[in-house]
């Protein structure tokens, strides 16, 4: 199978996962004894006309089974509805909050992908030694210790008895954002020449970038490390070390392609996982990420939020998965794509 | 060196490295100097729905609002008794209560440059009428003593103004974002004024008469102010440029602000006060609010026993208000004696401000059985029946009052329950089933005048109130409150309100619990504070110095 056929063929599959994911979350968010569209009219202080007015645009007087029609409806013309929360259309919401989370992400990946390949080669390949001991602590504390834990601590380290980082935000007070094409702050000060802006966006993604790459660090290094010792063990190393090649080719060339393969894997399903948005980061942080939208949409029943939030990670999952099912056949020429 | 020794080196080594990074976090702090000091940076919670004055119509969307548009009166600094010019400068009523005369300020702009004249003033109030808030329903509070044809102009700076009905609480209804003008130009060149609907256009901008300007609104992250060179009241004297508002939900996070200088105000919890109190350039002073704490009770809950005055009046004396003030406040909270709160006109006319009801576990115990509601004979009272109380999820103080109310019935011989639900299942089982009995609730003014509390507190769903479904009625109660709403004449209305209070105090449909104080932490650079409870933030009165 050619590799476009494969995509496309994954992408058609989508769609019933989708309709899956949307009837699940529907059913779910909507069978709670709850009253929204009182909470959105503002509470026991809400006027019966606007409580009604609410009630009617969301069919909340229909049975769900038609409130859900109505939903996919509108779904298939794009119209993801209004987010009552924010009052405001549930696709602006998501346009502003994607990016944010996106380059959050992006900035986590770029941090930990590279030191845990690297941190794991080294462990593996120094098995035992000082290296392999630090490497493997760092693995345990990324592991173990809880994320706004972390996030507190380094706030109240490097933002306030040693104060060399911002503590919360994308930008600095009196720097402006940049015209918005991207969304991503870095990307859109540098299309727009600023480099204000973009030291800013990049000093103010330090921290938070770090917390949040710290845990998925510590998976890559550990999944490297392990992965790296089985090869490692293999009989075509010991054939290739034979044969007088140079460790770092063997390393480089013969161990680290194969090993890369559960790598790749937990990779991508973190950035899929990431992208939902991080919601104790993004909220210690104040990033203005999906995890914060998602958390405040789920408390507050604002079923149209909750419904655009599911169908942006379920579709960022399949994604995620495509391309790490891509790289496969890019590491080892031997996967097949769409092979049984 | 064996293997395992290095391993624990290695440990020993990350984690001194790890101490040494967090080496400074005692007692290192020095004094910081100003930050941004043309600027007011406020960290709190909550995001604006809006910032269309005609749809306003919580907190967030006013703390914008207030400094960006005006109204025909304001309110200066802590004074909250009197009505001061603001767009008009002087008026008149006439003697049947109905018709007001405003004379309008001359030569006042829009943030836009585009002149203010009496067509904004009808335009804006009219708007109001006709647009009726779809998303909020604030225009009841116009729409109760006026319709579109109330509003005449007389010339370009006079306007007069008929009500349907007398009512002793318009001037203060003025005061409010929802009394506030708008420029009819800009309104009319963004989509104009359609019934019902909204326009999203003023939801998300702002050309208004006041000091400040929008320069950017970033939802869930910030608002900033920028001051506004057209205003009429002048940048003469000390004030900022910039207003920053921030939304950040983490309490750590704001308290890390306040403390490190980013933030000039924090919205901070009170469990979290003690975190910020007595740190090197924070004040934290507490003020009277008008936010009030009630215990409210369904009188037609399928727990028959709370029709009974008796058993309510018995409730309100099992209440620990001293343990709500100390434990749940922290010490932030002062007794409220009936509706109004303390502070706001008339509240003088509840007992002379003299709460009645004290924790008093005796005289429950009297009254219930003199009731005939006694003990059986395993100590239950009600035949075992249990109480339901429920809070909001999230809310620690209604949780801490909730047990502690909890283990007082359990003193009385009452069995009940404590259950917390998130915000809209709470709403949905207060105002579609009668399956609670007890709920923490709290209310916030909006506007100065009692009418705004004892009504929806107290008058019943005959006259369009009982806004907790108590299901509690009064026809005296009721008659007294329309009396006072409709009348300007001072003795009449104090009359009113205190014989509603001798009657409702005695079949209470609520626990009156307290006043919170309200306490925004702050840096001692900055000046011009002054709380206000109808007005929280008037940001053109504050400078950093």
């Amino acid at each position: 199978m050619k590799t476009w056929e494969y995509i496309t063929r994954r992408l058609i599959l989508l769609i019933p996962v989708l309709i899956g994911v949307t009837i699940l979350t529907f059913v779910v968010s909507h069978v709670i004894p709850a009253d929204p569209a009182m909470h959105f009219a503002g509470g026991p202080k809400a006027q019966p006309e606007t409580i009604e007015r609410i009630r009617e645009e969301l069919h909340l007087n229909e049975p769900v089974l038609v409130q859900y029609f109505y939903y996919l409806n509108d779904l298939v013309h794009f119209d993801l509805g209004k987010s009552y929360l924010e009052s405001r259309p549930v696709t602006d919401s998501l346009a502003q909050y994607f990016p944010a989370t996106l380059e959050l992400t992006i900035f986590a990946m770029l941090i930990s992908i590279p030191l845990g390949i690297v941190g794991g080669i080294i462990s593996a390949i120094r098995r035992n030694k000082l290296s392999d001991h630090i490497t493997r602590f760092i693995a345990i504390v990324g592991y173990s210790l809880p994320i706004f834990w972390l996030a507190l601590m380094f706030q109240y380290a490097f933002a306030y008895q040693i104060p060399i980082l911002p503590l919360e935000g994308r930008l600095s007070i009196g720097v402006s954002a940049p015209p918005p094409v991207t969304g991503l702050f870095v990307v859109d000060s540098l299309l727009a020449g600023d480099l204000e802006a973009c030291g800013s966006a990049l000093y103010h993604l330090l921290m938070p970038a770090f917390t949040l790459g710290f845990a998925t660090l510590a998976l890559i290094l550990r999944m490297t490390r392990s992965s790296m010792l089985e090869v490692m063990g293999a009989d075509y190393i010991r054939t290739a070390r034979a044969k007088g090649l140079s460790e770092r080719t063997v390393i480089f060339k013969h161990a680290l392609r194969n090993a890369l393969i559960p790598t790749v894997t937990v990779s991508g399903l973190s950035f899929g996982a990431l992208l939902g948005g991080a919601v104790l980061t993004e909220t210690i942080f104040n990033w203005p990420g999906m995890g914060r939208f998602a958390a405040s949409a789920v408390i507050g029943l604002d079923f149209n939020s909750v419904m655009g939030f599911t169908l942006v990670v379920a579709i960022t999952y399949v994604l995620a998965n495509l391309i790490v099912d891509l790289l496969y056949a890019v590491i080892d020429p031997r996967v097949k794509l769409g092979g049984v | 060196m064996n293997n395992k020794k290095v391993g624990l080196l290695a440990i020993g080594m990350c984690l001194l490295m790890i101490a040494a990074s967090f080496s400074g976090c005692v007692e290192t702090e020095t004094e910081i100097e100003i930050k941004n000091p043309d600027t007011i940076v406020f960290y709190t919670i909550g995001d604006p729905k809006t910032l269309d004055p005609a749809d306003a119509y919580d907190t967030a969307s006013g703390e914008v609002i207030f400094s960006i548009y005006e109204g025909l009166i304001t309110y200066k600094g802590a004074d909250t008794e009197t009505f001061y010019p603001s767009l008009a400068t002087d008026w008149s009523v006439s003697n049947d209560s109905l018709t007001w005369t405003f004379n309008l300020r001359e030569n006042v702009k829009f943030s836009n440059g585009n002149d203010f004249t009496a067509e904004d003033v009808k335009y804006s109030f009219d708007r109001v009428l006709i647009m009726d808030a779809p998303e909020s329903g604030v225009s009841w509070i116009l729409s109760q003593c006026m319709d579109t044809n109330s509003t005449k102009i007389i010339d370009d700076y006079t306007i007069e103004i008929t009500l349907t009905d007398p009512y002793g609480g318009f001037l203060a209804l003025l005061g409010y974002t929802v009394g506030y003008i708008v420029d009819k130009e800009t309104v009319e060149a963004h989509g104009g004024v359609v019934a019902d609907t909204e326009n999203e256009w003023m939801k998300e901008h702002a050309v208004g008469t006041g000091p400040y300007m929008l320069d950017h609104w970033t939802h869930k992250t910030e608002v900033v102010l920028v001051k506004n060179e057209n205003y009429w009241g002048g940048w003469d004297g000390k004030h900022v440029d910039k207003v920053v508002i921030k939304t950040a939900d983490e309490p750590a996070t704001r308290i890390l602000a306040l403390l490190n200088g980013d933030a000039d105000f924090a919205y901070i919890p009170y469990e979290n006060l003690e975190d910020v109190e007595g740190e090197d350039g924070v004040i934290v002073q507490p003020y009277d609010s008008y936010d009030v704490v009630l215990v409210i009770l369904n009188t037609k809950s399928n727990n028959a026993y709370l029709a009974e005055a008796e058993v309510r009046q018995a409730l309100s004396y099992a209440f620990n208000y001293q343990s709500a003030i100390d434990d749940a406040y922290i010490g932030y909270m002062s007794r409220l004696p009936g509706c109004i709160p303390v502070g706001m006109p008339y509240y003088e006319t509840q007992n002379n401000g003299v709460p009645v009801y004290d924790y008093d576990l005796v005289e429950a115990e009297k009254i219930l059985d003199d009731a005939g509601y006694t003990e059986n004979d395993d100590g239950y009272r009600f035949n075992a029946t249990t109480f339901r109380i429920f809070y909001n999820a999230g809310n620690a103080e209604r949780l801490k009052m909730s047990l502690s109310f909890q283990q007082e019935l359990t003193e009385l011989g009452i069995i009940s329950t404590v259950t917390t639900e998130g915000w809209p299942q709470l709403l949905h089982r207060m105002f579609a089933t009668s399956d609670w009995d007890i709920i923490f609730m709290g209310w916030g003014p909006d506007y100065n005048d009692p009418d705004d509390y004892i009504a929806p507190f107290v008058g019943s769903a005959d006259i369009g109130q009982d806004t907790y479904n108590t299901g509690w009625k009064n026809e005296t109660v009721d008659e007294m409150i329309l009396k006072a709403k409709y009348t300007t004449d001072h003795e009449e209305r104090s009359d009113a309100y205190q014989t509603a209070f001798d009657i409702y105090i005695h079949d209470p449909p609520m626990i009156f619990i307290g006043q919170r104080q309200y306490i925004r932490p702050m840096r001692d650079w900055v000046q011009g504070y002054s709380y206000n409870p109808v007005r929280e933030w008037y940001w053109y009165d504050y400078y950093k110095e």
